[in-house]
């Protein structure tokens, strides 16, 4: 085979590569390496303060790494390639068009509130992918029917709940038809009985072969549905493993022990 | 009172307001486009340019309107920049006003949510689209009030203008008394006419007011 263009089937979606991060002087991320394959789900947990926001920003360039490399499909993202330093960036434009392969969810939801539920998925598909008004509401709704919103489509985000905001944001991110999707502690802001719809989601997604990375404290969703699980602390990925290894023994690193020692006790797993 | 006096400085007075009117919008509107101009300016550029803009922003807020005034019109025909007393008038109060305008735009992109702003560049929004489509929309609510309050401070600001013999209300309020020894008369018809000026303004910035806060009330 091709070493230069490995076939579809074999080559990781993304490919993290040594990628480090700094704020001033704090080393927020060291030496990170990590591949996402095509339809895999990978979930990021770790303490809090240990780099899992921070790593899943720099996978679509919202955060600049400093050193490594971060590849969608061979492409590197947000440097230009080549080995001169210091790095520049890509173009604006090559950044949009690469970010729009790369969905991403918060925990904050960030709807835009003077917008509709329709308005917030369409906006994009009429900026960015340039549909027309009435092929761009078809697809939005689309993509709200994916998330069992169609019935919600002209609300505002004010007039609906938090899990209702999250799966708007959901079907916005979703309706780019992204190669991956990131998720960033997508459940953490909401109210406990609103957790199991969007976690449903999720699990759709993944179901139809979505690539997904899940920062998240969802232990059960992290045994049930993730294809491996990344522990990250201070900056370091610390073990990377299917769930299996992680949640069904006591898994051999004593970090790893420790956090998950915690969600014992406060019985969340 | 001496009625007469007004009809005779009536159409004087009237032609004083229209041109205080004049300089008043044209330099309001030139200063908010100015302003939103450098905002965005600021935001989108490198270091050095940002601090280039700072020190427009100090220099010009450091500075009274008035010695601006005389700088344009006495020192700008060394400079070749020979204007009219009312070209003057509304240059200067298009650059005296665009800092304050800038302030407020920038405070108005603040106040939006950085969160929002990541989402919008998530899915490939462009930075001119999110400012048209995310941060000018949200931004209307916050900002209106502060810009109505300055654009109502510039509507006296216009007073300044006749030191360089802008043909505007104060001017010709004051040839009016100077030339018939009346003083009380004029300055309350004066007073009249600002008053107008600011009770308009503010009527027109609430009606803004509602109209950008209307989808926040929706229940
Ligand atoms: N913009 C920034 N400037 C400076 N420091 C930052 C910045 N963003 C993150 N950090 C620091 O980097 C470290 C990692 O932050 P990050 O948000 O990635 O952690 P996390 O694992 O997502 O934590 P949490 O579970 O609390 O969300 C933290 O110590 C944080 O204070
Ligand atoms: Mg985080």
């Amino acid at each position: 085979m091709n070493t230069k263009t490995p076939s579809a089937a074999t080559e990781a979606l993304i490919s993290v590569r040594n990628m480090s991060k700094s704020f001033k002087d704090f080393e927020a991320l060291r030496d990170i390496t990590l591949d996402v394959n095509r339809s895999e789900v990978v979930c990021l947990i770790g303490p809090s303060g240990s780099g899992k926001s921070t790593l899943l920003r720099c996978l679509n360039f919202l955060e600049a790494y400093d050193t490594g490399e971060v590849r969608l499909e061979g492409e590197l993202i947000g440097w230009q390639e080549g080995t001169a330093q210091p790095r520049r960036r890509v173009a604006a434009g090559t950044l949009r068009r690469q970010r729009q392969h790369i969905g991403m969810v918060f925990q904050q939801f960030n709807l835009w509130p003077h917008l509709t539920a329709l308005e917030n998925v369409a906006e994009a598909l009429i900026q960015v992918k340039g549909l027309g008004k009435k092929a761009a509401q078809d697809a939005a709704m689309a993509a709200l029917t994916k998330v069992h919103l169609s019935d919600k489509a002209q609300n505002h985000p004010a007039n609906l709940s938090g899990g209702q905001q999250q799966r708007v944001a959901i079907a916005r991110a979703i309706a780019m038809e992204p190669r991956v999707m990131l998720f960033d502690e997508p459940t953490s802001a909401l109210d406990p009985e609103l957790v199991g719809e969007v976690l449903t989601v999720m699990k759709e997604m993944a179901a139809e072969g979505m690539t997904m990375v899940v920062v998240t404290h969802e232990m059960g969703f992290a045994a049930h549905v993730a294809d491996r699980v990344a522990f990250l602390d201070k900056g370091r990925l610390v073990t990377l493993a299917p769930p299996a290894d992680i949640f069904g023994r006591e898994p051999d690193d004593p970090r790893v022990r420790s956090f998950l020692q915690t969600y014992r006790e406060r019985n969340v797993v | 009172m001496e009625l007469d006096l007004f009809v005779r400085y009536g159409p004087d007075l009237l032609r004083g307001f229209g041109v205080t009117i004049l300089c008043w919008i044209v330099g309001s509107v030139g200063g908010l486009l100015l302003g939103f101009a450098i905002a965005c300016l600021y935001r989108w550029s490198i270091r050095p340019v940002r601090w280039i803009i700072d020190l427009y922003v100090e220099l010009i807020r450091g500075t009274p309107f008035m010695i601006q005034l005389f700088i344009l019109y006495y020192g700008g025909p060394y400079l070749g920049l020979v204007l009219t007393p009312v070209q003057a008038g509304i240059l200067s109060f298009i650059v005296y006003g665009s800092p304050y305008f800038a302030e407020i735009f920038r405070s108005g992109f603040n106040a939006v949510p950085k969160g929002q702003i990541e989402a919008a560049r998530c899915v490939g929004l462009s930075e001119a689209r999110i400012m048209r489509r995310i941060i000018l929309p949200q931004m209307l609510v916050p900002i209106t009030a502060p810009l109505t309050n300055f654009i109502i401070i510039l509507s006296k600001e216009t007073a300044i203008l006749s030191v360089v013999t802008v043909p505007e209300l104060l001017y010709e309020t004051q040839t009016m008394a100077a030339e018939t020894f009346t003083y009380i008369e004029p300055f309350l018809v004066l007073s009249l006419f600002y008053w107008l000026m600011v009770i308009v303004t503010s009527w027109l910035g609430g009606r803004v007011e509602a109209r950008v806060t209307r989808h926040l009330k929706r229940t």
